[in-house]
């Protein structure tokens, strides 16, 4: 029963994102990706495979984490804004399986920007001569988790602030999280003893979107692929994260006078 | 059983400004199953809170409100209700059959049920030709009947309407009245906030006017229309209707003209007119305005 009421809200949210044509500058951008690579093979140019890997992989992550955000920003709070809130929660559904069947849409609609995005990115890459590699399917199913982790993160935090404030800090957090952990990484040696537990708990509560992200890995030739216990673990670290953010968004929704 | 009933119900909120707003006061009434009820008052009087409170967004800071004996927002209630928000733009990216649908299938209606649901509501306010357009192509006046259309998904019991007819024209006003009342005809009962006060008069049962989150007048609108209501006759020759008429005065040519609040008065006053061997020229019976009455009771509480 739930699984059905959340996939008809996530329906309805894939089918705006469609329909709003997000998706499709997703596409233009990558047929733009392609045919820049595609003119530099045309043009002969030998060797740097790697260097395409990289553009690709960093394309690939910038513009679909730009998707994830500013997807999932404004879910709630235009629903607000326009007082389809009420309908909605005039049925006989739980907040919680509305922020649900919404999370689900934002990352569906995600998903589908970044396949799209990587099907042309490849299609660039094999122009390239690009070999096809058994890392470049990880890289993209652990992308995957990390934007469904990134969407229920901006989520929450648009439960708790505004639409532009979420999306912010979702950049911040998207983008900054790895250099935070490794700063305190380095400070951690030399802190006191209460800093470090301090350090540890900032670490353990900050998303990690830095192991999802294999895309160094990809990049360089020669890498073997990542165990799949590795690749199970980050599956169950991912699910475990966002499940735990979707808790956070209702724990404030949930009485929420809207 | 009662449709809905409040008890003491009172609604607390912290305004952006970080004041405390005592939305609404203790208020308590009861709608009868399948009956009309118009909720009445000015603006910022606590209608749209009461509402909220009853659908379950926003929660009570003291009292209780109920639905069929169900705590108000509780999913057995909301099986029960159908609502309408005030002045909703529904997804502008989605047709009103896939908006119907949407809700339908949250309502809980599967399949071609559904689908038939959705597409006779549809033809029933007015949208036939429209429901695979996309909403934001709608008029405000389209998507008011959207918001109509999803209202009656699922055949509810209780109707909480807040200003139904908020963008319709006089045409759609006729129909929502005329559909609304087949609704009531198979024993819904309606509950709704409006500032038309012509359709609270032609619609409701009995209204409910408040102000300030106070119940400040509670009356059947048929009692109400006869409270109001005045008669005037014109009449020739020289008869002193004073100690009857709520005014007499004398128009010249040996013409009076009198005003009577109530029935029994007149006809004395015509018996009295009509002994003394003078002539009745018109007898005129006059609607009281509804307006008149709000305004005089908000201005008496105020």
């Amino acid at each position: 029963m739930k699984l059905r009421v959340w996939w008809a809200l996530a329906r309805g949210v894939l089918l705006e994102s469609l329909r709003r044509k997000d998706l499709w500058v997703v596409a233009i951008l990558g047929m733009i990706i392609m045919a820049a690579s595609g003119a530099l093979g045309f043009f002969g140019v030998e060797g740097l495979q790697t260097f395409a890997k990289d553009l690709g992989v960093t394309v690939l992550g910038l513009f679909s984490t730009v998707i994830a955000i500013l997807t999932t920003s404004r879910l709630l709070p235009d629903e607000i804004k326009n007082r389809t809130l009420y309908p909605l929660l005039a049925r006989p559904i739980s907040r919680f399986d509305l922020l649900a069947g919404k999370l689900m849409g934002a990352i569906l609609a995600t998903w589908l920007a970044f396949v799209i995005l990587l099907a042309l990115t490849s299609v660039a890459l094999l122009m390239f001569g690009v070999r096809f590699e058994v890392i470049m399917v990880q890289y993209a199913l652990l992308k995957m988790v990390g934007l469904g982790v990134l969407c229920a993160v901006t989520l929450t935090l648009s439960a708790f602030m505004t639409p532009s404030a979420a999306a912010t800090l979702s950049f911040v957090v998207a983008f900054g999280s790895s250099m935070i952990v490794r700063g305190l990484t380095m400070a951690y040696e030399t802190s006191s003893p209460a800093m470090q537990w301090f350090f540890k708990f900032i670490n353990s509560i900050l998303p990690q979107f830095g192991l999802f992200d294999i895309g160094p890995r990809v990049a360089n030739e020669n890498w073997a692929p990542v165990p799949l216990w590795v690749v199970g673990g980050l599956l169950a670290y991912g699910v475990a994260y966002a499940g735990g953010m979707l808790l956070l968004a209702w724990s404030k929704f949930r009485s929420q006078a809207v | 059983m009662q449709a809905i009933v409040t008890e003491d119900l009172h609604v607390r909120y912290r305004a952006k400004n970080g004041q405390n707003v005592h939305a609404v006061q203790g208020l308590s009434f009861e709608v009868n199953p399948g009956e009309i009820v118009g909720f009445l008052g000015p603006n910022g009087a606590g209608k749209s809170s009461t509402l909220k409170c009853l659908m379950g967004f926003v929660q009570p800071s003291a009292g209780s409100c109920s639905v069929f004996g169900l705590a108000a927002g509780s999913l057995e209630a909301k099986r029960r209700i159908g609502y309408l928000p005030e002045v909703a733009l529904y997804y502008p990216y989605l047709t009103p059959l896939e908006t119907l649908t949407l809700y339908g299938e949250l309502q809980g209606l599967r399949g071609s049920r559904l689908k038939r649901a959705a597409t006779d509501l549809l033809e029933q306010v007015g949208l036939g030709q429209a429901m695979n357009k996309l909403n934001r192509s709608l008029s405000k006046g389209m998507l008011q009947r959207v918001g109509i259309a999803q209202s009656l998904l699922g055949d509810p019991e209780v109707l909480v309407l807040d200003e139904m007819t908020s963008g319709l024209d006089p045409i759609g006003r006729k129909e929502l009245r005329e559909l609304l009342k087949a609704r009531q005809a198979q024993g819904t009962t309606l509950f709704f906030s409006s500032h038309e006060l012509s359709e609270v008069e032609m619609l409701c049962d009995r209204i409910l006017l408040i102000h300030q989150g106070k119940l400040i007048e509670e009356r059947p609108i048929q009692a109400l229309k006869d409270e109001l209501r005045q008669f005037e006759i014109t009449y020739q020759g020289a008869v002193s209707l004073v100690d009857l008429a709520l005014e007499w005065n004398e128009l010249g040519d040996n013409t009076y003209r009198a005003r009577f609040s109530d029935k029994q008065n007149l006809l004395k006053a015509l018996d009295r007119v009509q002994r003394e061997g003078r002539a009745v020229v018109d007898v005129v019976a006059q609607e009281g305005s509804l307006e008149e009455f709000f305004v005089e009771t908000i201005g008496r509480a105020a």
